[in-house]
């Protein structure tokens, strides 16, 4: 009976994501089936004519989180060598604790602050100027056109980068920690400097773990919802610059499913999560590969 | 010679000094930014705070009011949400780790576990719009309830069966050895002996879940009143802070602040506690 | 201990079993093959096991006495893959084919190498077993507690305590509870894996005392490394060696005059 309980507990674990998976693809049939291939090229949405292509949301997902990754990546990995190799044990433990008690703030904080604070700095400050001095024609100016109101693609970048950091900080230190210490001790045994012994010995030890972390925080950015929402100022079609708003899958379902009135842009929104599901699926089955089943 | 001194060696030294400091930069730069926004939120926040927060709902734009009603739902709302997931995501973990354990399809469960554990929580919202709220014709508290289990329950289930993989195979003998069944002593002596990391997990699925914004837009979707009835729509903190926070009202941001400290505590704290207690439950 | 007489240059495949007479045997193994997966790690078994004596396992790690120990009561059977072929008699029926996994459970009781007390107070780890079994009144079982503490020579310890959790004990004490748990469910026999592996000098000598005790009603096998131990709580010895029963015999024969030189080297030593 109890052993039946469990089966089936673990069972509807399975039915759940696959249920997930079927509802999406049910949901979105009508747009796919409607659209095409044309769904994933074209960049016009448009609810008034029911024409919808999803090619502005997945360009601005995948821009959005590389852009943070690029931004996250290397300040993580800074601060999971600094708390291991560097830091005074005393402060170690405690900022460590901080970093993983950060990776806990829901998103909805990280949006707020982008929005009322960081955006209308970065507005005043970095894009303002930067428009000011570009010459017209120039590739700075085409980089860096733009609505100044600092809802675009590159704050929202940020506002990823800054939310995924101490995540990935936190996991980097943890895989860290599993290189055995006789290791690390044997390459300062032969004289290397601490950055040697990182070269050496620490990061060829996590490599593999390395990606697989990368990944993940790379799932994280691509599925983020609300802080991305917030900030990106929600414009249909490919971001035109760096400085241009944009939409992600995300942020677009966000937006406007609730309003969706009409069958075919409900089913659009449906398709558009369907896209979303297997990007990030696709993300995670490689990170999955990489750390493999350490449980099994 | 002093090999110390040569120059290959300061040259090492040199580059390896700068990696540190660089590593000191990065840890800077983040402790900075994230103090930042910690230090806006607690101002901001704080500056909110009152006691008609918890005895007023939601006003509209340019009266008092409080946040009574988002606060109410989201308390039943997670905490449906968390009885849901305590069940299947302990059961479905004691499976993981007591029966399913080495086989090949312990392998595929753990997997797709991974995959809810780090899927998108706007799809959960989805899926639980086309599960329950389609079907039924409206809005509820209970599809609310349901998605937040959904992203409760891969925490307990992996909390779970990583805590009870770690009790002794003693343990489990000891209790047969008297002629027990398997699930008998799994119930009674396993769960009792992982009483402390199976808490923790479920404190770790309540602080996931209680900032969630995202699965409620459009499964809740919100009232402006208390709501008591879970098949009614529902209020609940995140969505009324995502509602409050784009709109152009001053009073409505400055309510949308307090109630973003309001959840960020709840989360510190639910995970500060999850955390003393997992520390004390790991020596098995 | 007196240096043994080696005795004889046999062939390194011989075995010597001296069999007790057989109506007076509690447990008869005979001819038990055991298997971890497709890796044969017994090799036709003979135990034969006296009623309401002390018998010991020695020989070196690896050497399948706790495999052995632990087919008795069958807990092998917890892990897939792991499987027994033969006989092992227990008052006419066989473990292994005729009877109930819970019933040869409660039966045939264990202790295990580590003390296991469960995350419950010492009152409680003494009932949690008799509750599996039966249904007693509240004054029934306050007896059975203080009967089993006593006879685990560990009531005077615990008496004023019986509502603290079993945790809270020393390790000697934890162990003498898990014995006083097993016996609670009166059991025919009791299986000891190494029970004094993880105790000092002074409660594993208490709880040898209390194996003595028991022994007046109870059937104990005991697996031990440690040579002495065998020698000053049992009546009958096996050694084994590589997955096989090598010598059986009374434990004052079998460390004064081992008949096969294998035996005699182990015990004196040089090997093991």
């Amino acid at each position: 009976m109890f052993r039946i309980a469990c089966a089936s507990a673990a069972t509807l674990l399975l039915a759940s994501l696959a249920g997930l998976m079927v509802s999406l693809v049910i949901g979105g049939w009508p747009a796919l089936s409607t659209f095409g291939f044309s769904f994933l090229t074209s960049s016009v949405w448009n609810p008034v004519t029911d024409v919808y292509g999803a090619a502005g949301p997945i360009s601005g997902t995948l821009i959005t989180a590389f852009l943070s990754l690029i931004i996250a990546l290397p300040l993580a990995l800074g601060i999971a060598l600094f708390l291991v190799e560097f830091c005074p044990p005393m402060l170690s433990r405690p900022i460590a604790m901080a970093v993983e008690l950060l990776a806990g703030i829901p998103s909805i904080v990280y949006g707020m602050w982008g929005l009322f604070v960081f955006a209308p700095w970065f507005a005043q400050h970095i894009q303002l100027p930067l428009m000011m001095h570009a010459q017209d024609g120039s590739w700075l100016a085409s980089l860096v056109a733009g609505v100044p109101n600092g809802a675009n693609i590159f704050t929202a970048s940020v506002i990823l980068a800054v939310m995924i950091l101490p995540y990935m900080a936190a996991v980097f230190r943890e895989l860290f920690l599993t290189v055995p210490p006789h290791l690390r001790e044997a390459a300062y045994g032969l004289g290397c400097t601490p950055y040697e012994t990182v070269r050496a010995v620490l990061i060829p030890y996590v490599r593999r773990g390395m990606i697989g972390v990368i990944m993940l925080g790379l799932g994280r950015a691509l599925g983020e919802t609300m802080a991305v929402t917030f900030i990106i100022g929600n414009a249909h079609g490919f971001p035109h610059s760096l400085f241009a708003s944009g939409s992600t899958l995300a942020s677009t379902i966000a937006n406007e499913f609730a309003e969706a009135t009409g069958a075919m842009h409900g089913s659009a929104l449906m398709a558009l999560g369907l896209v979303l599901f297997c990007i990030t699926f696709a993300v995670l089955g490689i990170a999955r590969m990489l750390i493999g089943d350490q449980r099994a | 010679m002093n090999r110390a001194s040569s120059p290959r060696a300061r040259r090492r030294q040199a580059v390896s000094k700068i990696f540190s400091v660089a590593c000191l930069g990065a840890t800077m730069v983040a402790v900075i930014a994230l103090a930042l926004i910690l230090w806006t939120l607690v101002t901001k926040g704080a500056a909110a705070l009152s006691p008609g927060l918890f005895t007023q709902d939601q006003p509209a734009p340019g009266s008092v009011g409080g946040l009574r009603n988002a606060i109410v739902g989201s308390l039943i709302m997670c905490a449906i949400g968390m009885v849901i997931a305590l069940v299947v995501g302990i059961l479905a973990g004691t499976w993981l780790a007591e029966y399913g354990r080495g086989t090949k399809r312990a392998s595929v469960v753990r997997f797709f576990n991974d995959v809810l554990l780090s899927a998108p929580s706007i799809l959960v919202g989805l899926f639980i719009y086309e599960l329950m709220v389609r079907p039924f014709h409206g809005f509820s508290g209970y599809a609310g309830a349901v998605a937040l289990a959904f992203l409760a329950t891969p925490i307990v289930v992996r909390t779970t069966e990583d805590i009870l993989t770690l009790q002794p195979d003693a343990l489990r003998e000891a209790g047969m050895a008297l002629g027990a069944g398997h699930g008998h002593v799994i119930r009674t002596v396993l769960w009792r002996a992982a009483g402390a990391g199976i808490v923790t997990g479920g404190l770790l699925g309540f602080a996931r879940i209680s900032g969630e914004t995202a699965p409620l837009l459009f499964t809740s979707l919100g009232s402006q009143f208390v709501q008591a009835d879970p098949s009614q729509p529902m209020a609940s903190l995140p969505t009324t802070i995502f509602q409050f926070a784009l709109s152009a009202f001053p009073d409505w941001q400055r309510l949308a602040w307090a109630g973003a400290l309001l959840i960020a505590v709840a989360v510190l704290v639910a995970n500060i506690a999850g955390r003393l207690l997992g520390n004390r439950s790991h020596r098995p | 201990m007196n240096s043994p007489q080696i005795s004889g240059l046999e062939e390194d495949e011989a075995t010597s079993i001296t069999r007790p007479v057989d109506e007076a045997l509690h447990l008869n193994v005979k001819n038990l093959d055991f298997f971890y997966g497709k890796t044969q790690a017994l090799f036709g078994v003979d135990l034969p096991v006296e009623r309401k004596k002390i018998t010991a396992l020695i020989g070196p790690s690896g050497c399948g006495k706790s495999t052995l120990l632990r087919t008795l009561n069958r807990m092998h059977e917890l892990y897939p893959g792991q499987r027994a072929e033969g006989e092992v008699a227990f008052d006419g029926q066989d473990v292994l084919e005729d009877l109930a996994v819970a019933d040869v459970r409660s039966r045939i009781g264990m202790v295990f190498q580590k003390p296991t007390p469960f995350p419950m107070s010492i009152y409680d780890n003494i009932a949690y077993g008799v509750r599996l079994h039966r249904r007693t009144s509240k004054a029934q079982m306050n007896e059975i507690v203080e009967t089993s503490l006593t006879r685990a020579a560990l009531w005077n310890e615990v008496k004023d305590k019986l509502h603290s959790s079993g945790l809270s004990l020393s390790g000697g004490q934890q162990q003498r509870l898990c014995v006083a748990r097993a016996i609670a469910v009166e059991p025919e026999v009791l299986l000891l894996d190494e029970p004094a592996s993880a105790l000092d000098p002074v409660s594993t000598a208490k709880l040898e005392e209390t194996l003595h005790v028991l022994a007046d009603d109870i059937t104990i096998v005991i697996v031990t490394h440690n040579l002495q131990q065998a020698a000053r709580v049992s009546t009958h010895t096996g050694f084994m060696y590589l997955g096989r029963m090598i010598e059986f015999g009374p434990t004052n024969e079998l460390f004064a005059a081992p008949r096969l030189r294998r035996t005699g080297n182990y015990i004196t030593g040089r090997f093991g």
